[in-house]
């Protein structure tokens, strides 16, 4: 079916529409001095000719600056106004892709099944073959429930209704077995990862939330490679934070890029690795959840085709920081599990 | 059960998603099709380089070189070869510029298997059709332009260019009804092979792509006018046969 397309306005229209609207109210600005100055001398003129008796010994200020101060005022909030357009248009156009691309990612899964379900009604099947399909089936299924819960968890985070379960953990430890996770969900070949370092201390944690955040990252590194994929963990602690070095070596990303692959239905098109799924959620996901673990997550790429690092900080529990357990069990009011998950 | 006489037509697959592709393969290889699978952009470029394919099914969201792109440059190559872009993009922009970028046909996901093997079936009947054609009258001459069937060669003035194998099927359909409206059910019954039900925008996207091609003004068409709410007409008084 097709759809009516919308008129969408470039940004150059939107900025000449600006700078004309500035020209109008610094013309109108000109015009008030222009009228107030030759009204001035009027206004002496024939002052002195009604009544010489009055003395006009200045210009009256209050008038003069009230015009001026309503002008500058109006100007102030047109361009307020505009910048808000500004960030409004971004948001529409980012939430349109987003769309889009959800629509791919819920409709793909969705016709396997279709087919399959097609092809059993119409088709004699052997029992192999069955079978066969019957696993690639459960495999779409999975994959729709992950990305509507993906989306449920997103309207969550934000409206802090996720219910976290929190448990002590040794970060080294628990920091390999879940990227050994990552490995063993993406059927990745063991040789593909590499973990160095080492991250002797504490931490507190939901498991199965930064299981997401390793997903996420695992999954993006084996898009964003164009050849073979090579990813290197590195761990290393300080009394304060533990440190996760999270690098591949795919196609990197553009230092402009860099700020933006954070924000929420963010997707970036590159010219080395065009059409790749997704729905521009993932890395937005990942930063509520270390935001939740009183972390941060950054990125660092030396740019196109040379890599990408994250890094993240997440802090060294520590049994006497009851404030910080208070902190993290008060927003987690319907689940909290203080105890060790080792 | 009707018997397929396009048994053993090799299609390329196109097709990144290995669920739907695995499906895909066993379903044409069950109607009698031979069927190569490419995962992505540039396998599907070098197989289309090294093969010969009497179709190519091919989706638009894919690693390294889009559907687009792919139809692109299979029409610098092979203009006559059948395209049948099956994608989950739904918009109208993705649908027209799949069109335009020369594709013949355009199926959103999620589809009915029986509708794709038909529509497939349909493309595929251009055999029967070229060899039917060729068989009656194989130059058409109309205004400025010259149109010949039998390689799908055409002059335009001092232009000359290829039609696709779709374009050739509508522009010959329309020059043997020549004077008569047709109707766009008619063009998707019998250009296409499908219910006239179905996204009649398809023909007009055809049309404008053979406007540009042989009108003088292709805003102000002489030779295939539009009928309001009927159809088109290509108009003979040019005609110099």
């Amino acid at each position: 079916m097709f759809t009516v397309r919308k008129k969408n306005h470039s940004p150059i229209f939107l900025i000449t529409v600006f700078v004309f609207a500035q020209l109008a109210w610094m013309g109108l600005l000109g015009l008030w001095i222009h009228w107030y100055v030759t009204n001035y001398l009027i206004f002496v003129k024939v002052g002195e000719k009604l009544a010489p008796q009055m003395v006009i010994d200045s210009p009256n200020v209050v008038i003069f600056v009230g015009g001026i101060l309503l002008i500058v005022g109006i100007a102030t909030i047109m361009s307020l106004i505009f910048r808000n357009l500004t960030v409004q248009m971004k948001l529409t156009r980012l939430y349109d892709n987003f769309i889009a691309n959800i629509t791919h990612e819920l409709k793909s899964p969705l016709s396997s099944l279709q087919l399959y379900l097609d092809t059993f009604r119409t088709k004699e099947i052997s029992y192999e073959k069955k079978q066969e399909f019957l696993k690639l089936m459960l495999k779409d299924a999975y994959r729709l429930n992950k990305l509507i819960d993906s989306i449920l968890e997103i309207s969550r985070l934000e409206q802090k209704r996720i219910a976290h379960d929190y448990h002590v953990h040794r970060a080294d430890d628990i920091i390999r077995k879940i990227i050994d996770n990552s490995i063993e969900r993406f059927r990745l070949p063991k040789s593909v990862v590499k973990i160095t370092g080492k991250a002797e201390f504490d931490c507190l944690i939901d498991k199965e939330a930064i299981q997401i955040v390793f997903d996420n990252l695992t999954d993006n590194a084996i898009k964003y490679s164009s050849n073979s994929v090579e990813i290197e963990v590195n761990l290393s602690a300080n009394p304060k934070n533990i440190i996760i070095e999270f690098s591949d070596i795919g196609i990197g990303i553009a230092s402009r890029d860099q700020k933006k692959i954070f924000n929420k239905f963010q997707r970036l098109e590159n010219r080395l690795m065009p059409s790749v799924k997704g729905t521009g959620l993932g890395l937005y996901r990942v930063r509520q959840i270390i935001k939740y673990h009183k972390g941060k997550i950054s990125v660092f790429s030396e740019g196109e085709n040379k890599g990408t690092s994250f890094r993240i900080e997440l802090p060294v529990y520590k049994p006497t920081r009851k404030k910080y357990l208070e902190s993290l069990s008060g927003r987690n009011k319907n689940k909290t599990v203080l105890a060790d998950g080792n | 059960m009707e018997i397929n006489s396009f048994k053993g037509s090799r299609i390329l697959l196109v097709e990144d998603e290995e669920s739907l592709a695995v499906g895909l393969e066993y379903n044409l290889t069950d109607e009698g099709y031979i069927v190569d699978w490419a995962k992505d952009g540039r396998a599907a470029i070098k197989k289309i380089n090294s093969n010969e394919y009497d179709l190519i099914l091919l989706d638009i969201m894919l690693p390294y070189l889009n559907g687009f792109e792919i139809t692109e440059k299979v029409r610098l190559k092979s203009p006559q070869m059948p395209i049948l872009i099956l994608t989950a993009r739904t918009s109208a922009e993705d649908k027209i510029k799949g069109l335009e970028y020369g594709a013949d046909d355009y199926l959103t996901k999620p589809f009915h298997l029986k509708e794709l093997l038909l529509r497939i079936k349909g493309m595929l009947k251009r055999k029967t059709w070229y060899n039917h054609s060729t068989g009656q009258q194989r130059k058409y001459f109309f205004g400025n332009n010259e149109v010949d069937f039998e390689n799908f060669k055409c002059k335009s003035g001092t232009k000359t260019f290829l039609l696709t194998q779709r374009e050739a099927m509508l522009l010959k359909y329309l020059l043997d009804n020549k004077g008569k409206i047709v109707t766009r059910k008619e063009l998707l019954a019998n250009v296409w092979q499908i219910s006239g039900e179905v996204e009649t925008r398809t023909v007009d996207i055809f049309i404008s792509r053979l406007r540009k091609y042989f009108e003088p003004d292709p805003n102000k068409p002489v030779y295939i006018k539009s009928i309001r709410s009927s159809g088109y007409l290509l108009n003979d008084q040019n005609e110099i046969q």
